[in-house]
């Protein structure tokens, strides 16, 4: 009973018109990025992040949940039509997706992907309901300890699961752990590594370094290729999927939804695993596997519904732990900070309009997807033909703009081009930049937790073990660091191991 | 990989200067860590976490030297082979140029130019387009920015935007 209030509250302000307008503005502009190859949802986030100081925290915050969600939907758009993925969680979705639109079964390819990441993104929002109170009540007696183990987990996952060496993985989170420790110290206010800098007495921000790493790093490694299009330029009909397509990927997004749901709620997790294990279990589970990679409308629904479920999962952590599983929440937890909130497992009983607006938000943004993705696809398919040659001009300049509307400091655009430039070389020496930047966010609390730990403890390190929530997160971390020396864990690895850039 | 792009003991083997730099970075944060205070277990300081980040940085960075001079590596010129390498060259050029005139020719004057560049040069775009494109995007921007936003964009030593 209790839940259904606060979701009445949460609609109540959702439905603001102004909240409305931010939730459009949102999944629109998710769409947009999720459609259009070579920006994702993380450029556009940091780009919009400023923008969120202008309204009242739940519009911002709105908005920037409406980018990410809504990318999910548009990715599939590219990924069926171009066969290239707007956005990595829709890598998938190319493999049978644009063998069905060469087959003329772009339509139902297109309107299972919308269908799917519909169901799936409303029973995420269900979970997300009624798991993230009950996580928050229990979160509340986490201590420092906990949240040190916590956060260890989250880097390390993320580096299992990071493409490529696992040495460089780990060598680019410690990196992401020191430039987020630049700046004054939280407990003695010595400043460190600032080299007599004034503008990084504050640290190095976010936004330079994201727009810098992931959005001009982007650009450099587009334009060294010629980026080929193979647009399907047939008619797009029957979007709305046959009897037989329904009970073809029912069970698949059944599957996909709810191991997406649960790869999103971990630490490290994210859409673009859980679309790759929803692929790779519904070939393992089909009778003809062989269909798979030949337009099989299995891998399409199965993956869509995954990433989107995913997506929904991720703001659990987030919410009730204040802790960001993935580069996208760490940017969200940004937006929520420069409003002088702070996620965690108070929030929800502190703030509840918040919360249950967020939530609410997302149910009418899901709507509101459906109607953009499917009644209105064609607008999309002429936005695919703009040339790169033309887009990517516009993506520098908007990067600069935004890096400094963020701050309104020069210095700011030097730290993203500096970035930017390094990300390239990072990219082109296998060295993924997802760690660096989650140890960036997480670095300045992992060490703060862990100060704290020990001054609690008196410099016991057994409180780590001790505490059971604690040790069983650092049992896992260690099986993880451990487990690629073992010839079975390194393959499983090698397997799902990907590019979690987005 | 071929014989020539896979080398183990070759100067040129990219995996053995990426460690080799990862190394160089953890001794100058174990070094920084060092130079703050690392305070004691009971009370850490300002570098302590530091100083152990820079500790696992070498381990890390030494795992990757010895897999590169054991297993080999790519070398720099096969990771960037058929490639057109000249094109990132021209944006970073760019860029760093933009960079430089920001503060002093403020962001109209420097930024339509960035758009010229960047149009005309990687990728040419017709004249005809370019001029539009980078005289009206920059200005749009600013007239947002700075009449309905009311951020405040630099404008140089001419007091341009």
């Amino acid at each position: 009973m209790d839940t259904l209030i606060n979701v009445a509250h949460g609609f109540g302000v959702a439905l603001q018109p102004i909240n409305l307008i931010y939730c459009f503005i949102g999944v629109f502009i998710g769409t947009l990025v999720g459609v259009l190859p070579g920006i994702g949802p993380i450029s556009a986030m940091s780009l919009l992040l400023p923008i969120t100081l202008s309204g009242t925290p739940e519009s911002g915050i709105i908005m920037m949940a409406g980018i990410y969600y809504g990318s999910m939907y548009g990715g599939s758009t590219t990924s069926i039509l171009v066969n290239i993925p707007g956005e990595a969680a829709s890598v998938v979705t190319c493999i049978d997706g644009h063998q069905m639109a060469k087959q003329g079964r772009a339509g139902p390819a297109l309107g299972i992907a919308a269908f799917g990441s519909f169901i799936a993104g409303t029973f995420a929002l269900i979970a997300l309901m009624l798991v993230a109170p009950k996580l928050a009540s229990v979160a509340i007696a986490f201590g420092p300890a906990e949240y040190f183990s916590l956060m260890v987990l989250g880097v390390v996952v993320l580096t299992f699961l990071t493409q490529g060496s696992m040495a460089k993985a780990l060598l680019m989170a410690c990196t992401g752990v020191v430039l987020g420790l630049i700046g004054l110290d939280s407990i003695t206010a010595q400043p460190r590594l600032t080299f007599g800098r004034i503008e990084l007495i504050d640290g190095i921000g976010l936004v330079p370094v994201v727009m810098g790493l992931f959005g001009v790093a982007e650009v450099l490694l587009n334009t060294e290729q010629i980026i080929k299009r193979d647009i399907i330029n047939t008619k797009i009909t029957h979007l709305l999927p046959s009897r037989a397509d329904w009970k073809a990927s029912a069970g698949p997004m059944s599957r996909g939804t709810i191991m997406g749901f649960l790869l999103g709620i971990l630490p490290g997790g994210g859409a673009v695993i859980s679309s790759f294990a929803s692929y790779a279990l519904e070939k393992r589970l089909s009778k003809t596997p062989e269909r798979f990679g030949n337009g099989a409308i299995e891998g399409v629904g199965g993956p869509e519904a995954a990433n989107n479920a995913a997506a929904g999962g991720a703001f659990i952590p987030l919410m009730t732990l204040g802790i960001p599983p993935n580069v996208v929440m760490a940017l969200l937890l940004g937006a929520f900070v420069i409003h002088g909130l702070q996620p965690g497992p108070l929030m929800i009983t502190q703030n509840p309009g918040l919360f249950w607006g967020i939530v609410a938000s997302m149910y009418i943004g899901n709507l509101m997807l459906l109607v953009l993705n499917l009644p209105l696809i064609g607008m999309w398919v002429q936005l695919l033909k703009l040339p790169y040659n033309i887009l990517f001009p516009l993506i520098i300049l908007f990067t600069i703009i935004g890096v400094y509307c963020s701050s309104n400091n020069v210095f700011d655009v030097y730290v993203m081009i500096a970035f930017g430039i390094i990300g390239y070389f990072m990219r082109k020496l296998g060295y993924e930049p997802a760690p660096l930047v989650l140890a960036f966010v997480l670095g300045p609390m992992l060490e703060n937790n862990l100060r704290k730990s020990l001054i609690l403890s008196q410099g016991d390190l057994m409180t780590f073990v001790e505490r059971p929530i604690s040790a069983a997160c650092l049992l896992v971390a260690v099986v993880l660091l451990v487990g690629p020396l073992l010839p079975a864990l390194r393959k499983k690895r090698e397997l799902v191991a990907l590019d979690e850039e987005a | 990989m071929s014989n020539d792009s896979d080398v183990k003991f070759r100067l040129n083997n990219s995996e053995l200067w990426g460690g080799l730099i990862g190394l160089a970075l953890g001794g100058f944060v174990i070094w920084s860590g060092l130079k703050l205070k690392l305070g004691t277990i009971n009370d850490p300081g300002a570098g302590y976490v530091m100083f152990y980040t820079g500790i696992l940085m070498c381990v890390f960075a030494a795992a990757i030297i010895i897999a590169a001079l054991s297993e080999g590596g790519p070398t720099f010129g096969s990771r960037w082979q058929n490639t057109r390498w000249t094109k990132p060259v021209i944006v970073i050029v760019c860029l760093a140029a933009f960079a430089f005139a920001l503060n002093p020719l403020g962001f109209l004057l420097s930024s339509i130019p960035l758009m010229v560049l960047l149009l005309r040069l990687v990728d040419p775009v017709r004249w005809q387009l370019t001029i539009p494109i980078a005289l009206l995007v920059p200005l749009g921007m600013w007239w947002i920015l700075k009449r309905l936003l009311l951020i405040q964009l630099p404008s140089g030593i001419f007091e341009i935007g």
